[in-house]
């Protein structure tokens, strides 16, 4: 009798157990899954504005904070820099060392895992994200880099990785795309191997490809997923040209630095000739404003013509990086940030720009640029219902 | 020898000459009325000034940019958009009023690379404390006029340096005046107490009644909002009651009491902060006055650089009629609180929006003046637009429909 009673308990509840599990978890959609059309597209009728490091003026630099207020905030592309840590997993760090932006000091277990590498050529000596699996990265405390910016979250973030970085994008309300870069690649190969022989730059694309990123520029499938590969080494971008067709941006540093891979000088990379080569595998060129515009006490001073060659050639200009605080500013914008987007917005004609301040460049944008949302939402609609509405009647 | 004098006195009284002459007295008098000067033309054609928005006060002239209180500050000030250009009267040794923020010309003058002035170094009491430096109060107008200032923070242009000198009270009106719309004045009755013990003029006046005079010379007259006032708009402002009760008997003129931090008392009757700011208070001095200017971090308290919660002090004053003008707003991040997000423009946007604010000292005119701009066009009027557009429309088609 028990047995009996005890098999169709069993099954009923089996039973039951199957069919909640089957229809209780897609009642609730994840948002990432809800059909595009219904997210606010990527704005494309004015400058990208490209969240640098995410809010980073507000919240410690890339961490999953800084990358939702950039969003909240109204950015367009939301950017970080990849490396990797000692078992080969993809992070967001901009720095190779944890020293300036982490809490690595303070915790004394990791103590003796100080090195000195030579790094771009130049002897660096800290804790480098290489010599730390993910489990130790992620037991960090990311801490604001500057010290006149706000220091209230130190040591409450930790490091994230590449994919849930993608996650944060994807999981939006509205389209926001990502702008990650392939950083220190040469330093990053020399310490860090994977398997079956791949390269940084491989494992790179192929998280991409892993959450669907792909197109090339305004295509169909990249306006759905927004995203632009940046790298200051030449020979990356062109590697990964056969891996996939979405844009590329080639970062240029100062005038006194030279690329870490083909150790060219700025004057090389930025000649009519390299452009016209380069050309062909990015869309576009990511310089040091100050290399557009020389600045000389302070003050702009020499207007370079490297836009104009840029743009002869199709490619676009997205300059780094626009800081709120008096100290980044030339005299020339009073000491107000809103003056300096203006100059390079309507003076110079850029096409982005990195920025640790992605809401003063959005109510910049917003005050002199609206988009028009009426056909995005709510009025043409109306206006339409009105219209069948009143149809509705005149027929009857 | 004789001949050729006669012949040259011949020639003076020659008919070409008084032609020549008359010719001169015509153009003597018509040239001139051809061009009057911009302070003589006719007020009706100079743009008002505006008082549908909070007042953007251009404190000590536009000197995010150019050294403090010198005519190209204020030139530029009036350049970027503001309303109201102001500055704060000291007096020279001789009782010429002069423009000046500090008794002392150490901070912003190069007074110790003038070797002929390195004995006029004193030390004085000024509210109380003992300062030490050279006082304007110790050097005659020609003196001060030979020294050259400079910015007074390290950290903002100093290209001007050594280029402008200290102004009159006088000719910082004759700027205002001078200016091609109406641009207000907002001068300080400053350090009162200090000026009348170390400054004598003749007939017994003081330090009050030759700031006031001044004013009525150049026709500053009318209480706030009147027609005169309009036409030259000013506030006189001071941290010493006293001061404005005095001047109230001379002219209506608007007057505004500065509140300092709360742990100064007022230089000549020696409140503090909390009486000054009493209900009690206000009901008292709002006879005298049409506002207060409070430092604004008393207003809205701080702790560890973000906000706290709001004291009541604008709904106190506002319900007793007194205008509420804070200062000082500077962009430069380390003035700014943490909630700003080292945003200038989000601190207009808070002190404008959420505490209500009826004007503003700034040291960035042209900032305020572009948050104003944009705030103003942008945010209430497109969605006026958009909406009375929607309606058009459906009123045509509504109307269609109906005639068929």
């Amino acid at each position: 009798m028990t047995s009996s009673f005890g098999k169709t308990c069993l099954v009923t509840f089996l039973l039951l157990l199957f069919i909640g599990q089957c229809v209780g978890r897609p009642l609730y959609q994840l948002p990432s899954t809800i059909a595009h059309r219904h997210k606010q597209p990527l704005q494309t009728s004015r400058p990208y504005n490209v969240a640098h490091r995410g809010s980073n003026g507000e919240y410690p630099e890339e961490t999953a904070v800084a990358y939702m207020r950039a969003i909240e905030e109204g950015a367009d592309f939301i950017e970080t820099d990849i490396l990797a840590s000692k078992d080969g997993v993809l992070i967001c760090h901009h720095d190779v060392t944890l020293d300036d932006t982490t809490d690595i000091a303070n915790h004394t277990e990791f103590a003796d895992r100080k090195r000195t590498y030579e790094v771009q050529g130049v002897n660096t000596t800290g804790w480098f994200v290489v010599d730390f699996t993910l489990e130790e990265l992620q037991s960090l405390g990311a801490k604001q880099r500057f010290s006149f910016r706000d220091q209230q979250y130190n040591g409450k973030f930790p490091i994230i990785t590449f994919e849930e970085y993608i996650s944060i994008a994807l999981n939006a309300r509205r389209v926001v795309g990502i702008y990650p870069e392939i950083k220190n690649p040469v330093f990053v190969n020399n310490h860090v191997k994977w398997a079956d022989g791949k390269k940084f730059e491989d494992k790179f694309v192929e998280m991409l490809q892993k959450y669907g990123y792909s197109g090339s520029y305004m295509s169909k499938e990249w306006l759905k997923q927004p995203a632009f590969i940046q790298s200051f080494a030449p020979t990356s971008l062109v590697y990964i040209s056969n891996l996939t067709a979405l844009p590329k941006i080639f970062l240029i540093d100062d005038v006194t630095i030279l690329t870490e891979d083909t150790n060219q000088s700025y004057w090389d990379i930025t000649s009519d000739a390299y452009f016209d080569y380069i050309k062909k595998y990015v869309v576009g060129i990511g310089p040091w404003k100050d290399t557009i515009v020389f600045p000389r006490n302070n003050y702009l001073d020499r207007v370079t013509d490297l836009v104009a060659r840029a743009h002869a050639r199709g490619l676009q200009v997205h300059p780094y990086t626009f800081r709120n605080e008096n100290s980044f500013l030339h005299f020339d914008f009073l000491q107000d940030p809103y003056a300096e987007y203006d100059f390079w917005i309507n003076k110079i004609g850029i096409d982005g720009l990195f920025t640790d301040f992605t809401g003063t460049f959005h109510r910049y944008q917003e005050a002199t640029a609206p988009l028009s949302h009426e056909s995005k939402d709510g009025a043409s609609d109306i206006l339409h219902k009105i219209a069948s509405l009143i149809n509705s009647y005149t027929r009857g | 020898m004789e001949k050729r004098r006669v012949n040259s006195m011949a020639m003076v009284f020659s008919p070409c000459f008084s032609p020549l002459l008359f010719l001169l007295f015509i153009v003597g008098c018509t040239a001139r009325p051809l061009y009057p000067l911009p302070s003589k033309v006719a007020e009706g054609t100079r743009k008002p000034l505006q008082t549908s928005r909070p007042y953007n006060i251009a404190h000590r002239g536009s000197n995010g940019e150019i050294p403090e209180e010198t005519a190209p500050a204020y030139m530029r000030a009036i350049e970027e958009g503001a309303d109201f250009i102001e500055t704060d009267i000291l007096s020279s040794k001789d009782g010429v009023l002069i423009c000046f923020h500090d008794v002392t010309l150490d901070d912003t003058t190069d007074v110790y690379q003038h070797k002929e002035f390195a004995n006029r170094k004193r030390t004085y009491e000024v509210q109380g404390n003992n300062t030490t430096g050279f006082f304007t109060v110790d050097f005659t107008i020609k003196e001060l006029k030979s020294l050259r200032v400079r910015q007074r923070y390290p950290f903002r242009d100093q290209q001007y340096n050594g280029q402008f000198t200290i102004i009159t009270f006088e000719e910082y009106i004759s700027i205002a005046l001078d200016a091609t719309r109406v641009v207000g004045i907002y001068p300080e009755i400053k350090n009162p107490v200090f000026i009348n013990q170390q400054v004598k003029w003749p007939g017994g006046k003081r330090f009050e009644d030759k700031f006031v005079e001044t004013l009525k010379k150049y026709g500053y007259k009318g209480s706030y909002l009147s027609k005169e006032w309009l036409a030259q708009p000013v506030f006189i402002q001071s941290f010493a009651p006293t001061s404005l009760i005095y001047a109230s008997n001379l002219t209506d003129l608007p007057k505004i009491l500065l509140i300092h931090d709360i742990t100064v008392p007022t230089q000549d009757t020696d409140q503090s902060y909390w009486e000054i700011t009493s209900d009690k208070y206000f009901d008292y001095i709002r006879k005298y006055v049409v506002g207060i200017g409070p430092w604004k971090d008393t207003v809205v308290p701080v702790e560890d650089n973000y906000l706290q919660t709001p004291t009541d002090l604008v709904a106190q004053a506002h319900s007793h009629n007194l205008q509420v003008h804070p200062y000082t707003y500077q962009n430069e991040n380390q003035f700014l609180h943490l909630n700003f997000h080292q945003d200038p423009y989000q601190e207009y946007d808070y002190w404008i929006n959420k505490i209500g604010v009826d004007g503003l000292f700034t040291d960035f005119t042209g900032s305020l003046n572009n948050y104003q701009e944009w705030t103003s066009s942008f945010s209430l009027n497109n969605s006026d637009d958009r909406a009375s557009k929607l309606l058009h429309k459906i009123a045509l088609m509504v109307t269609s429909y109906e005639k068929v």
